[in-house]
């Protein structure tokens, strides 16, 4: 296994449990029917140790760092897919409602969120996804 | 990527150099062997500094090593 697939299967891995958590979490919030003000210092600090270990490993190097020629291909065709699929997903959990519920409708707060880490899962899955099937189809011949 | 009119030689010239392995000749040229895979199956057409890396690695000509082949012809 190479190290872009070792990176996409660490990524997918690791997207799939911040999904699992953050929507459990917010799923709790919920049932709590919590003002995200009693909680805000709880979400600056993890807010912030998030963006000082992405600062930190964008720091030390960049994504691609390590990848030959053919995988950084691989890495770009799938940062495009995602970018597609992140337009789509949004776009369509953005506009669904609109036609679903009726232009004069209110959906509650609760579902910002879950939007947001939605799209974020669906974007991340898909370049991970994209990422692994370019390698096995290339592969597939290969001994 | 035009893969499809890409024919090479480099699985024969590896057998023809002293049986070099895929991982032998990735480590030469300075790519994954998953790279070598890919390119000696046709499957991913490499950069002209890749390919001409792979020939020196053999000590022969690029062309002896790839061949192009025209879609009308």
């Amino acid at each position: 296994m190479s190290k872009l697939q070792k990176s996409a299967w660490t990524n997918l891995i690791a997207v799939s449990m911040c999904a699992i958590v953050g929507g459990a979490g917010f799923s709790l919030l919920f049932l709590l029917n919590a003002k995200g003000i009693d909680y805000i210092f709880i979400f600056f600090i993890v807010g912030s140790l998030t963006s000082l270990g992405i600062y930190m490993f964008y720091r030390k190097k960049s994504p691609e760092a390590g990848f030959d020629e053919r995988e950084k291909m691989i890495y770009k065709r799938a940062l495009g897919l995602a970018a597609c699929a992140l337009t789509i997903f949004l776009g369509c959990v953005c506009i669904i409602p609109f036609f679903v519920l009726g232009g004069q409708n209110v959906i509650k707060v609760y579902y910002l969120p879950l939007i947001f880490l939605s799209t974020l899962f669906a974007a991340q899955f898909v370049h991970s996804m994209a990422i692994l099937i370019q390698c096995s189809m290339e592969e597939e011949n290969g001994q | 990527m035009g893969s499809d009119r890409l024919s090479n030689n480099i699985r024969k010239l590896r057998f023809e150099n002293g049986q070099m392995t895929q991982q032998q000749l990735a480590d030469q040229v300075g790519v994954t062997r998953q790279t070598i895979i890919a390119t000696e199956a046709g499957k991913y057409a490499p950069s002209l500094p890749l390919a001409f890396k792979i020939a020196q690695t053999f000590g022969v000509p690029i062309e002896t090593v790839f061949q192009y082949e025209a879609e009308d012809s």
